[in-house]
C-alpha cells in the first residue's frame, strides 16, 4: 500500500484498473464519468498502455471485444445511456467468454437521464440488460476505498471465469472525493496466461474466439458450458456486509451510496432506541440470497432503499421468500434520499406494522 | 507554541492575514488542477473579504465540471450579502460552459471586490484569456490552488509544467500558490506541512511566494499559533460529513 492521495471516485477506478494490470481502454465520453476516460488518457501513456477515444460506446464496447480476445485486461467505462448503447457488445463478449471490465457510474434515467446520483440501472446491470442466457458479474461499492478494491478484484475475476465483470456505481460514487489507498501494481508476467487468447500463431493450431455455433446442438453445448460456470460464480463469489445486524428487528436492505448513507440512518435509528441494521449485498449479481433470507426470519421487517423506483427489491422479495414483509422507499431521478427522511421512513413503517 | 484557544466557526477563518497581505487589487482569481480545492477556497476567500469590505462578488467561471460548484452554495452566500455571478437558474443544473456576460460589469465596477472561481486545468483556464484586457487595465491577484495529494501534481517538475501550462492558457500571471494540501477528514498538521514543503521549491524555482496553507475547520490548530507562516482557516461546504453522520 501506498501514502494516501485526495481522489474523485472515477480517478481512484481508474488507477485500480491500471494497477490491476490494465493497460487497455476504449471509451466515449459522458458525465458523470468523464474524468475516468480523462484519467486513463493521461496515465495509460505513462505506463505503456493505450488509451483510445473511440466514435461511440458501440464502436468501445466492440474494441474491448477485439482487444479482450488477445487475452489482455480491457476495460471500458460510461454511464447509463452509454451503457445501453454497449449492450449488444456485452452479450457477444459474454457469450465468446472474455474477461474485461465494464464500469457504469448510473445517472437518474431513464432516458437521457440527468447528471445526478441514480441506481435505477440495477435490472439492466443483473437481469441481463442485453440479448439472450448470460449474467454479469456485478459489483456495487459503497466507498472509494471500496471501489479501488473492487476493481482490482473485478479484473482477477474476470480473468478467473472467462467473463465480464461490472462495476456499478452512481454519479455520487463517481464524483465524490474521498482518502485512498492504492494497492501495489500488478506486475503483468504474473498475470494468467490464456491458452485460448489470439495471440498469434506460428507455432500451433490456431485458436478461435466466437460467441456462435450453427449447429443448434453445438450451441446449446456452449450454453451448458456457460450456465455451469454461473452456477460456480454463485457458490463462490457472493459477497455481502451485515452491519449491526446481530440484534436488528428491522433490517434494511441497500447498496453502494444508498447503504453508506443508510449507515448513518441506522446509527441515528439506534440512538433513539430503535434497533436497526443493514444488509448491504455487494455483489449484486451473484446477489446474497440464502444470507438475506437468514436475516430476514429474524426481523420485524426488511425496508428496501434505493435511488431508484424499486429494481433491488425484486431480488429482495425473493430472497425473504414471504418469510416477512418487504418495504420499500425510494428516490428518483438523481435525488438522493437524506438520512433523516430515511429516518422518518422506517418509523412509519414501524408504526404501520404495531398496529 | 500558543496556548489561546482558536474560535472553530466560519466566523474566524484566518490567521496571521491582514487585508493588505495580496497587494491593494480588488480582484482575485484562483485556478489550478481539478479537484485542487479552488471552489471551496473562493467560497471562504468571498466570507473574509466580505468582513473587510462592503460589496463583495464571486464568479462561478467554472466551464469544465457539472458538480461541487459555487452555484451550489448561491442561497447561503445571498444570505451572507455576497452577489454571486452564476448561469441563470434555469441552466443550474445544465453540463453547458456557459460564461454569465454579467462578470465584464463586476470586472469594471470598481465599487466592488471581485473573487473569480476557475474551472479546472488550463483548458478552464482558458475563460481568463478571453478576460485578459480587462483584467490588465483594472489589475487582479492570481492565485494557483495546489494539493500535492492530489493525482499527477505531487513533485516540483509536474507543478511547474503545471504553473506554465495554467499562465499561458490564462494568458495572464500567477501571483501567488496556496498549499491546499489535504486528503479531507483524514488531513494532519504533518501533511499540510508536506505540501509546504514541497511548494517551497516550487516557489523558489518559478519565484512565484506562497501566500499562505489552508487548514480545514476540523483541525485542531493550536499547533499553529506561535508560527510566523500564514493560514488561512476554512469551513469545508464540499465535505460528505451529510453522508457519513457521526452520532
Amino acid at each position: 500500500m501506498s501514502e494516501k492521495l485526495m481522489v474523485k471516485g472515477t480517478e481512484a477506478i481508474a488507477e485500480a484498473a491500471i494497477r490491476a494490470g490494465c493497460r487497455n481502454y476504449f471509451g466515449y465520453p459522458i458525465t458523470p464519468q468523464s474524468e475516468l476516460a480523462e484519467y486513463m488518457s493521461r496515465r495509460l501513456p505513462q505506463v505503456g498502455g493505450t488509451f483510445l477515444q473511440a466514435e461511440s460506446e458501440v464502436a468501445a464496447v466492440n474494441m474491448v471485444y477485439g482487444a479482450a480476445s488477445t487475452g489482455k485486461r480491457v476495460m471500458t467505462s460510461t454511464s447509463s445511456p452509454g451503457f445501453s448503447l454497449m449492450q449488444e457488445g456485452i452479450s457477444y463478449i459474454a457469450a465468446a467468454q472474455l474477461p474485461c471490465v465494464f464500469v457504469n457510474v448510473v445517472r437518474g434515467g431513464p432516458g437521457l437521464g440527468d447528471i445526478q446520483p441514480a441506481q435505477s440501472d440495477y435490472f439492466q446491470a443483473t437481469k441481463g440488460g442485453g440479448h439472450g442466457d448470460y449474467r454479469l458479474i456485478v459489483l456495487a461499492p459503497s466507498t472509494l476505498q471500496e471501489a479501488v478494491e473492487l476493481t482490482y478484484l473485478a479484473f482477477d475475476l474476470a480473468d478467473e471465469y472467462r467473463n465480464p465483470a461490472l462495476i456499478l456505481a452512481d454519479g455520487l460514487m463517481g464524483q465524490m472525493m474521498e482518502p485512498v489507498e492504492f494497492p501495489e501494481f500488478r506486475d503483468l508476467k504474473t498475470l494468467p496466461k490464456h491458452e485460448w487468447a489470439l495471440t498469434g500463431c506460428n507455432e500451433r493450431e490456431p485458436n478461435k474466439v466466437t460467441s456462435f455455433n450453427i449447429d443448434p446442438y453445438e450451441l446449446e453445448k456452449m450454453n451448458k458450458v456457460y450456465q455451469e460456470k454461473y452456477l460456480r460464480i454463485i457458490k463462490k463469489e457472493k459477497r455481502w456486509e451485515n452491519y449491526m445486524t446481530e440484534d436488528a428487528e428491522y433490517l434494511f436492505v441497500a447498496y453502494g451510496t444508498m447503504a453508506r448513507i443508510i449507515k448513518t440512518v441506522v446509527r441515528k435509528a439506534r440512538e433513539e432506541g430503535i434497533k436497526a441494521g443493514l444488509f448491504r449485498p455487494i455483489t449484486l449479481w451473484p446477489y446474497p440470497y440464502e444470507e438475506l433470507h437468514e436475516l430476514s426470519e429474524k426481523v420485524g421487517f426488511v425496508l428496501t432503499v434505493e435511488m431508484s423506483a424499486g429494481q433491488m427489491i425484486e431480488d429482495v422479495r425473493l430472497a425473504v421468500s414471504g418469510r416477512t414483509k418487504v418495504f420499500f422507499y425510494g428516490r428518483t431521478a438523481g435525488v438522493i434520499p437524506t438520512p433523516n427522511e430515511v429516518l422518518e421512513e422506517l418509523k412509519k413503517k414501524i408504526g404501520m406494522v404495531k398496529v | 507554541m500558543g496556548t489561546k484557544k482558536l474560535n472553530t466557526t466560519v466566523e474566524v477563518i484566518t490567521l496571521k492575514l491582514k487585508s493588505s497581505d495580496f497587494g491593494n487589487e480588488r480582484i482575485f482569481i484562483f485556478l489550478g488542477p481539478f479537484g485542487s480545492g479552488k471552489t471551496e477556497l473562493s467560497i471562504n476567500f468571498a466570507l473574509w473579504r466580505k468582513k473587510l469590505n462592503k460589496k463583495v462578488s464571486i464568479a462561478d467561471l467554472d466551464i469544465i465540471s457539472p458538480y461541487f460548484r459555487v452555484r451550489d452554495h448561491i442561497d447561503f452566500l445571498s444570505k451572507k450579502d455576497i452577489t454571486v455571478i452564476a448561469p441563470p437558474k434555469e441552466f443550474m443544473h445544465a453540463d453547458l460552459p456557459i460564461i454569465p456576460p454579467k462578470i465584464m460589469g463586476y470586472i469594471t465596477n470598481t465599487d466592488y471586490e471581485l473573487i473569480m472561481d476557475i474551472g479546472g486545468e488550463n483548458d478552464g483556464a482558458m475563460v481568463l484569456g478571453m478576460l485578459k484586457d480587462h483584467l490588465s487595465e483594472f489589475g487582479y491577484t492570481c492565485f494557483a490552488v495546489l494539493n500535492t495529494r492530489r493525482p499527477f501534481y505531487r513533485n516540483e517538475d509536474s507543478i511547474l509544467e503545471l504553473l506554465d501550462r495554467l499562465q499561458s492558457s490564462a494568458k495572464i500571471k500567477i501571483n501567488y500558490l496556496i498549499n491546499n494540501t489535504n486528503i479531507g477528514k483524514e488531513t494532519t498538521v504533518d501533511l499540510i506541512e508536506e505540501g509546504e514543503d514541497l511548494l517551497k521549491k516550487v516557489s523558489e524555482k518559478s519565484g512565484i511566494p506562497i501566500a499562505f496553507s489552508v487548514i480545514p475547520d476540523f483541525l485542531d490548530s493550536e499547533i499553529l499559533i506561535g508560527s510566523e507562516k500564514k493560514f488561512f482557516r476554512i469551513k469545508r461546504f464540499f465535505s460528505n460529513d451529510q453522508i457519513d453522520q457521526e452520532v
